[in-house]
């Protein structure tokens, strides 16, 4: 049995305090141990997307990050996109008014992605938007809304 | 086919977080070959989830904060080997002389990627496909390699030993990555194919010469997934050197070039598609960097 950790960081601006063992990886503590299981996991090996938390306000892996290493981080998933009065990001807003979700697995990541990018430039144009998005995978290949979604959110 | 749950990391390992070079070469001199050093992670944890590597330590080098720098000093640009793609990325965005490794750290993984993983761990994985690899090849760029007996500096191109194999010893940390300055009438650029946007390349290839008018006064050029290495180009690259450049002339250098690499048929390619590949990727690289060359700074 693996010696366990401590870990402290900030989930959504709450200060949390877990136990883990060094081998747990930050998508599962995020799902299983707090119960934030708007962040997906998918391929597990860094290919799709899904599991894409902000983490010190950068988007990062959360299935290839070890829970101990990020002790100390801030970290942002889907849940803290929304303000505590529960109304939405204007990029959860516009995923909804343009229909970017069909079974909605990627969406979580995709919004991240969205938010991200638009944090760092007002207003991307669609090339802007393909480029960023494009470790972000979407089976339903609903692309086109996607971006759609997205872009109605630059001004 | 083994299926590998990719959902957990079921290898068990003892954690160390270093905060300084000196903590870990200690406990890479206590744990050797035992132990692996992680960065990112973006390609270790995905060897350790596939069970291909299964170290009963590890030692996390990102706390380190000397590691973590990019300095323009005396003749050299020095890279921490913890350094993360998205600041070499805002690094070269902003000095744009260093063009082949800007292309190579845009098009590097994905955003996500880029937040995570670090120069010196694209290096240490020894993928034959790392986007960094050619790129800072063709700039002869040399890395420092500390263990608590001393440091050494080696070029690069002897770094590479063979599909995620390197010269360094398992108490060995690789410190900085140094590349030399670049002068006036330098011009590089970086270019790879791949099947989708965020995959690993096919073929990858970056190109850095120096330009007199129309002669071509020298010209370096590396090539990623054409061998079990990252490799330096040194016969092709000779056609064009002392040479006034013209269409024929980079013709047959991308000739020669396909010749010359030792591709594989893999997941990705055929050995007869890199092979055809190199050679048009070639001229594209080159002309590019040729053009850039040509231009007033």
């Amino acid at each position: 049995m693996m010696k366990r950790k401590i870990v402290n960081f900030k989930v959504n601006g709450e200060s949390r305090e877990v136990l883990v063992e060094s081998n747990a990886l930050l998508v599962n503590v995020l799902r299983e141990e707090l119960g934030l299981t708007g962040t997906k996991y998918s391929c597990g090996t860094g290919q799709c997307g899904s599991c894409t938390v902000l983490v010190n306000g950068k988007p990062a892996l959360s299935c290839l990050m070890l829970a101990v290493a990020v002790d100390g981080a801030d970290i942002v998933t889907i849940e803290g996109l929304a303000k505590p009065d529960g109304s939405l990001d204007p990029v959860q807003e516009a995923f909804l008014d343009h229909s970017a979700i069909q079974c909605g697995f990627c969406t979580p990541g995709m919004v991240i992605m969205g938010r991200d990018l638009l944090n760092k430039n007002s207003n991307p144009s669609e090339s802007e938007i393909q480029e960023h998005i494009k470790g972000t995978l979407c089976r339903c290949t609903g692309y086109t809304s996607i971006v759609r979604a997205i872009k109605s959110c630059g001004k | 086919m083994i299926t590998v749950n990719t959902r957990i990391l079921k290898a068990e390992f003892e954690y160390f977080t270093p905060n300084t070079i000196q903590e870990a070469l200690h406990l890479l001199d206590q744990y050797g070959s035992d132990a692996n050093v992680i960065a990112g992670g973006t390609d270790l944890l995905v060897q350790m989830k596939n069970e291909v590597i299964s170290p009963s330590h590890l030692i996390n080098i990102m706390k380190i904060s000397e590691m973590s720098f990019i300095k323009a000093e005396e003749g050299w640009l020095r890279i921490g080997a913890a350094t993360k793609w998205h600041e070499v990325v805002e690094f070269c965005a902003k000095d744009r002389k260093y063009t082949a490794l800007y292309e190579a750290s845009c098009s590097l993984g994905k955003v996500q990627v880029r937040n995570m993983g670090t120069i010196g761990g694209n290096l240490c994985t020894a993928s034959p496909a790392a986007d960094s690899a050619p790129a800072l090849l063709v700039f002869n760029s040399q890395v420092k390699l500390t263990s608590a007996q001393g440091e050494r500096i080696i070029n690069l191109e002897d770094f590479f030993k063979g599909v995620n194999l390197t010269g360094m010893a398992p108490n060995e940390l690789m410190t900085e990555i140094q590349i030399p300055s670049i002068h006036n009438g330098m011009g590089s650029a970086f270019m790879k194919i791949t099947r989708v946007g965020a995959d690993i390349s096919k073929i990858s290839c970056a190109v850095a010469l120096e330009r007199q008018g129309d002669i071509c006064a020298s010209c370096k050029i590396a090539m990623g997934a054409v061998a079990s290495v990252p490799m330096r180009i040194d016969q092709a690259n000779r056609i064009v050197i002392g040479k006034k450049v013209d269409a024929s002339l980079v013709e047959e250098m991308g000739k020669k070039v396909s010749e010359e690499i030792n591709p594989i048929t893999d997941i990705r390619s055929t050995a007869e598609y890199r092979r055809k590949t190199a050679a048009i990727l070639l001229k594209d690289v080159f002309w590019k960097a040729w053009h850039r060359a040509g231009e007033d700074r």
